[in-house]
């Protein structure tokens, strides 16, 4: 006889509690230096472009995912603005708290790039389309850290 | 065990350095073994039918389903991409699942990457073996890796009556074997008493019997034979392969004698037609993750008397111009160990020696037959790969 009972508490089968004991220190390597530099001292977007596949890489990377063609001497620079490709509204809480506003996330095509970032952006979920065009805003120079977070958040391109 | 068909040949190698801590990202480190090996085989990336990325636990990089992240580093962008994961003894077992693709005659052209980069798993990738032991009957005792190794050992030691001395013997002559290897990260010239004189880690291993947290990637591509006989005219053929796991209870096993390692070699062996090992295989890369476990190894391969490997190393047996040289790459002692990367590093030397390619570290006597080894899952799984040319 195999499963004879179905325990309905945690409690109420012995148990042994215990934790998986390591954290990470990761390296951003040879491309996510270069892109933390080129957002943190001129407020860029870098990317890498293979001329041979007409592909400009975002998030950056040394090698042509499609030919293999070394990328590392290959840099273009964007600036942060493309439109919301895709987005989502979620409630914004401390865990366990009830709703107190909502945000809307949304994953961006940065204009010139095959790819884009995930980003939060100032709208109101009744006004937010997909297709709307965005710009990114930077926190001020003294106080990029060259880390993605120092897009505070993007915005709507008024026309 | 029926009979493979379709020939399958190593055409190509890459290697990245090997060290503490990489600058790289896993992917990038990916790229520069992987690229290096089609530039090697003449090939380029659409040539490649097919990818298999090979790493260890997911927790050493900190990146979950970590073989599916390396994919596009790896050459796997749009390909049937398998991963490869069998622990410790993934490195040499990519290259087994490599050789099925192209054996079962579903593709021509396979890349085979390894990745591991250790450095970033905190404070020591230790950490991330602390859950493989029972989580009822020793995890509350808290054992780590190095308490297992030293009671393997031990045992080891006592069954045979071999000294602490002999196994210091296998890190001095890795780790000089290593100087004449580009990629190395601990290669030295030492004596006896320097390692004896290092730490106690868990005695009776001393610190520079352990092998290094390292990262690191390595490549082969594998082709059938006629793609292989059109791009090269030298070939290295896969042989025979064999694995084989012992019980997930490492008390239950002989810890003496790595049994399991001698079921894959048998394997191995009957496919490649080997019916005397030790006199047909002219250079070997066993497994060297701790110094003693080279000559553990090299028992469990056939390639040494039960218990007497550590009497054919005093005596120079295994030495790079010795009768049968054993890790003349430097091995994990003294090349490094990025895990899976390790492993397929291994192959890459066979290969390299096998095509006379080695460099200073070429063995004498025009070797035919090599063979490569490697060891983990649950510190109960042998793979084991013979070259031939
Ligand atoms: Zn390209």
């Amino acid at each position: 006889m195999g499963i004879r009972e179905k325990p309905t508490r945690m409690d109420q089968v012995q148990s042994w509690r215990a934790d998986f004991p390591v954290e990470y220190l990761y390296t951003t390597g040879v491309a996510g230096e270069r892109f933390a530099k080129t957002l943190r001292e001129r407020g860029m977007l870098a990317a890498t472009r293979c001329q041979r596949c007409g592909v400009t890489y975002l998030p950056p990377r040394i090698y042509c995912q499609r030919c293999f063609a070394d990328l590392s001497e290959s840099w273009v620079e964007v600036p942060l603005q493309g439109v919301i490709h895709t987005y989502t509204v979620v409630p914004v809480r401390a865990t366990g708290e009830p709703s107190q506003s909502l945000e809307v996330i949304a994953y961006i095509r940065i204009d010139g790039t095959e790819g884009g970032i995930l980003g939060r952006v100032a709208v109101s979920p009744e006004a937010v389309y997909i297709g709307m065009a965005v710009e990114g805003v930077l926190a001020p120079p003294a106080e990029r850290r060259g880390a993605v977070t120092d897009i505070r958040y993007f915005k709507p391109i008024l026309s | 065990m029926r009979r493979i068909r379709r020939k399958v040949a190593v055409v190509g190698a890459g290697l990245t350095l090997f060290m503490r801590r990489a600058l790289e990202t896993g992917k990038e480190l990916s790229y520069y073994a992987a690229s290096q090996a089609l530039e090697s085989a003449g090939l380029r990336l659409r040539d490649i039918e097919a990818v298999v990325v090979s790493s260890g636990p997911d927790a050493f990089d900190g990146v979950h389903m970590k073989g599916e992240w390396l994919s596009d580093g790896a050459g796997g962008y749009c390909k049937p991409i398998m991963r490869s994961y069998v622990g410790g003894g993934s490195g040499v077992f990519s290259i087994i699942h490599g050789w099925y693709m192209v054996a079962s005659g579903m593709f021509d052209t396979v890349l085979v990457v390894a990745e591991e980069k250790m450095s970033s798993c905190q404070p020591h990738p230790q950490g991330a073996f602390l859950t493989i032991f029972d989580h009822t009957l020793e995890r509350p005792l808290g054992p780590n890796l190095l308490w297992i190794f030293a009671l393997e050992q031990s045992r080891y030691m006592h069954t045979y009556g071999i000294s602490n001395e002999e196994i210091a013997l296998v890190s001095v002559k890795n780790k000089r074997n290593a100087l004449n290897h580009p990629c190395a990260q601990v290669a030295a010239e030492l004596t006896v008493q320097d390692v004896l004189s290092s730490e106690v880690v868990a005695w009776p291993v001393h610190r520079l019997m352990v092998s290094p947290v390292s990262d690191g990637a390595a490549a082969i591509v594998l082709a059938s034979e006629h793609v292989a006989k059109r791009i090269t005219d030298k070939p290295v053929w896969v042989e025979g392969v064999g694995w084989c796991l012992d019980t997930s209870y490492w008390g239950n096993r002989d810890l003496a004698y790595p049994r399991y390692v001698e079921y894959a070699a048998r394997m191995a062996y009957e496919m490649a037609g080997i019916r005397e090992p030790r006199k047909e295989i002219h250079v070997v890369e066993p497994y060297d993750p701790f110094a003693y476990k080279e000559l553990h190894h090299l028992e469990g391969l056939l390639l040494a008397e039960r218990g007497k490997a550590a009497e054919d190393l005093v005596n120079g047996r295994f030495d790079r111009d010795g009768e049968l040289p054993s890790c003349p790459s430097g091995g994990l002692m003294g090349v490094g160990n990025p895990i899976a990367a390790a492993g397929l590093m291994k192959v890459c030397e066979i290969f390299w020696q096998l095509r006379g390619e080695a460099g200073k570290r070429q063995v004498p006597g025009n070797p035919k037959k090599g063979l490569a080894q490697a060891w983990g899952d649950l510190m109960q799984i042998g793979t084991v790969v013979v070259l031939g040319r």
